[in-house]
Parts: structure tokens; sequence; C-alpha cells
């Protein structure tokens, strides 16, 4: 194998690729909101909700957990046109990761929900405290010491799983990496940067979140 | 529904099926082959003394780097690196290589996590003993240890049924691409992606019924 790697072209594209690595996280950050807001409301439903309703959300998740995200983007950018709604590319990405990360923050939250101790509870209510200082003050503090971790590592899973933009024309990191790819033709350099941009971003995300779970939730949680 | 019906006609099903298989193969071989490799890692991230740093420092960049790149780019990686090296292989075989790589990394944490799983005290008597490292492992540390790895080693498992969907980006016949195929022969995008999401589903979901089966059972067994 003789390949001489020429970064001197790539270089330049710098700048740009930067631009898309934060299109990516703004992307990730975006599905990760709209994920958690379905996955709590889903979590309440399976944990508080009566029967048909959780069988609902029960649908919901096992049906989006156990199918692959990138056919499920697909389906939304090719089949829901035939039915009168049209989506951007990013709008159809955003929205398929969004009703992924629905459904396993759904599982995550759960679990967190079932981590509170009915004594705790009895315990707060002994000591006078309100419904409401309840849950500031003994449940949350508990739910997010609990679910912070999982959460996070989620959040770092669904960064990586934007490079799927790509396949759809979205201009992030991976969808540019193409892009100049096609420009320049020297793809092992593109994509060997772009896989280091990848790594530093993510490592730099993990320590964010570790230093921020231990010292504002005391999770436990090992930085690096 | 009519279309529906067109669709799954004799060689259409056969074809499914075949994308099924490749699907499954692909998995299966990183699982395997990923699990092997990294318990080769895991054990080199667990060996001491200067001799073996270099060995150490390899396992480590090796897991914390593929773990953090995406698989698409990984995939795009391994698909030019074969292409420069001039050497004639199939796009199932790149594809492989790379579910392998990932595998490799995946596992290697997940081995490792089952190893400190057991208790020190047990490494200490197994030393005093007088037991090599790798007989430590193999006769103290798994026999104990292999609970704790094999529900999260199966749970990714089916997690790279999921993740291969992008190997069809390369164009390895697996499920997607049979997807894609049934689009451009003609059939609407809702039909032909939602035919492979069931296909999907009926793949990954009997197997998650199984994992969670597993993980009871072993969860069960497991007394200190």
């Amino acid at each position: 194998m003789d390949y001489t790697f020429q970064y001197g072209q790539v270089w330049p594209y710098l700048p740009y690729l930067l631009k898309g690595a934060w299109l990516s996280l703004q992307i990730a950050f975006l599905a990760f909101c709209g994920g958690m807001l379905i996955g709590t409301a889903c979590a309440a439903v399976k944990t508080f909700g009566s029967g048909w309703m959780r069988h609902g959300v029960n649908a919901y998740v096992v049906f989006f957990v156990n199918t692959p995200q990138l056919v499920q983007i697909y389906f939304l950018y090719f089949a829901l046109p035939d039915m009168g709604i049209f989506l951007s590319s990013y709008m159809a990405v955003l929205l398929g990761m969004t009703l992924n990360a629905g459904a396993y923050l759904t599982e995550i939250q759960r679990a967190g929900f079932e981590s509170r101790r009915q004594s705790e509870m009895e315990a707060a209510e002994v000591l006078g405290f309100s419904r409401w200082q309840q849950i500031r003050y003994v449940i949350l503090p508990h739910v997010a010491k609990v679910l912070f971790p999982p959460l996070s590592n989620h959040y770092i899973l669904m960064t990586l799983g934007t490079s799927m933009a790509a396949i759809f024309g979205v201009e992030e990191l991976t969808g540019r990496a193409f892009n100049i790819n096609s420009e320049t033709f020297r793809s092992l350099e593109v994509f060997s940067i772009v896989a280091v941009i990848y790594v530093v971003v993510t490592l730099v995300a993990s320590v964010l979140l570790a230093l921020f779970g231990r010292f504002v939730f005391r999770a436990k949680m090992r930085v690096v | 529904m009519g279309e529906l019906a067109e669709l799954l006609t004799y060689y259409n099903v056969i074809f499914l099926l075949k994308g099924m298989g490749t699907t499954f193969a692909l998995s299966a071989l990183g699982c395997i082959l990923g699990g092997l490799f990294g318990t080769a890692l895991a054990v080199a991230r667990l060996t001491t003394g200067p001799l073996t740093l270099p060995l150490r420092a390899l396992a480590l960049v090796f897991t914390e780097f593929f773990r953090r790149v995406p698989f698409l780019v990984t995939l795009m990686l391994c698909f030019f690196i074969f292409q420069f090296s001039g050497l004639d292989v199939s796009t199932f075989t790149v594809g492989c290589v790379t579910v392998v790589l990932i595998g490799t990394a995946f596992l290697a944490e997940i081995v490792r996590a089952g190893l400190q799983s057991v208790h020190p005290n047990q490494w200490h008597a197994a030393e005093t003993m007088n037991f090599t490292l790798l007989q430590t492992i193999r006769y103290v540390v798994l026999p104990q240890a292999w609970t704790v790895i094999l529900p999260p080693a199966f749970g990714f498992f089916i997690l790279f049924i999921k993740d291969s969907a992008l190997a069809s980006q390369i164009g390895v016949i697996e499920l997607t691409y049979v997807g894609k195929v049934f689009n451009n022969r003609g059939f609407s995008a809702g039909v032909s992606f939602g035919v492979i999401l069931v296909a999907y589903f009926m793949l990954s979901y009997p197997l998650s019924r199984l994992g969670a089966k597993l993980e009871k059972k072993l969860g069960s067994s497991r007394t200190r």
C-alpha cells in the first residue's frame, strides 16, 4: 500500500468543518431536549398512567427501540411526502432523532422514576414537607443523581448519531466531510480529520458532563 | 394494501430474508470477533508494570477512539483504506471489518466493567496462590464475571443489528439496502420502508425479549 497523505489540501477547510461540528451539536441538543420532553411524559404515563395509555406508550417505545433510526428517518423523509407532509431534510432528521430519543429516554427515565423509595417520601411527609417540597428537596435530587449518568451517556451517543444526517444532505460535520471529499478527493485525510474532531468534541462533552454531574447532582461519574 | 401484496412476491420475500440474514450475520460477526478482541484489550488494560505500558496505552486509545467516532465515519475510513490498499474485497468484508473494529472497542469496555465487578479480594487471593494474570482471569474472575458481562453484551448485539443499517451506505446488501432497492423498483416509500421497519422489528424484538429474560435469570443467580 503506497499512499501519501496530503493534509495540506484539507487544512484550509478546517473552519468549514468546525462550523459543521457546531451544527451537529445543535441537532443533538435539540433532539435531546425534544426527546427529554417526550421521555418524561411517557415515563410518567408508564409509571402512573392507566391501562390503555400505558399500552400506547409501550407500543411507541417498543417499536422505536427495536428499529434502526436510519430507517425511521428514511420513512419520515420519503414516505410522509406521499401523505402531503413535506419536511426539509433537516426537519426530517431532527424529528426522527427526537422520536427515537424519546423512546430510549422513556426507558431510562422510567428506571429513575422507579428508583424513588416510598420510605423516603414518607419520611419527608413526617417531617412536614409539603408536596412541592417533597418533590423539590427529596425526589428530584435523588432521581437526578440516578438519572444523570445514563442520560449524559445517551447524549454522547446521540451526538455521534447525528452523523447519519449526512445521508439526507444536511451539512453537518459528516455531511461537510462528504462535500470536501467530492471537491478534493482526499478522502482518507478528510475522514481522519473528521474522526478526530468527533473524538475531541465528545471527549470535551463527556468531561464537562461528568464534572457537572459530580458537583451539581453528586452523581458518581468517572471523569475520563 | 394492494401494493403490499404486490411487493411480497416469492422472490422479493427471498430477497428480504437474505437481507435479514446479512444484517444478522454482520452484527453476529461484529459481536463474536469483537468480543474476542475486546476481551484481549480488556485484559491488556489490566496488566501492570512498565513493560506493558505501550500495550495499555494502545488499548486505551483504541477503545476511546472507536467509541467516539460515529459508525458512518468509521465505515467511510475503512471503505477508503481498502480502496487505496488495492485489495479486491467485497463491501460485505468492509462492513464486517467496521463492525468488528467498533464491536471490539465497545465490548472491551463491557468486559472490563465485568472483570472489575469481581471483588478485589478474589484477585488478591489468586495472586497469593501464585496465579498468573491469565490464570486468574481464566479460573477465578471469568467464571464469576460472565453473568455480569453477558446481558450488556447481548444488548450491544441487538443495538448492532440496528446500527449496521448504515452499512447500506457503501452498498452492503442488508435489510436497509433491500428497502432502497424496493423503493427504486417503484414501490412507494411508505410500503418499502414500512416493510423494512417491520422486518427489523421482527429480528430485534424477539432477541430483546430473550435478552431481558437472560438478564433476569442471570441477575437472580448472582449472589455476593
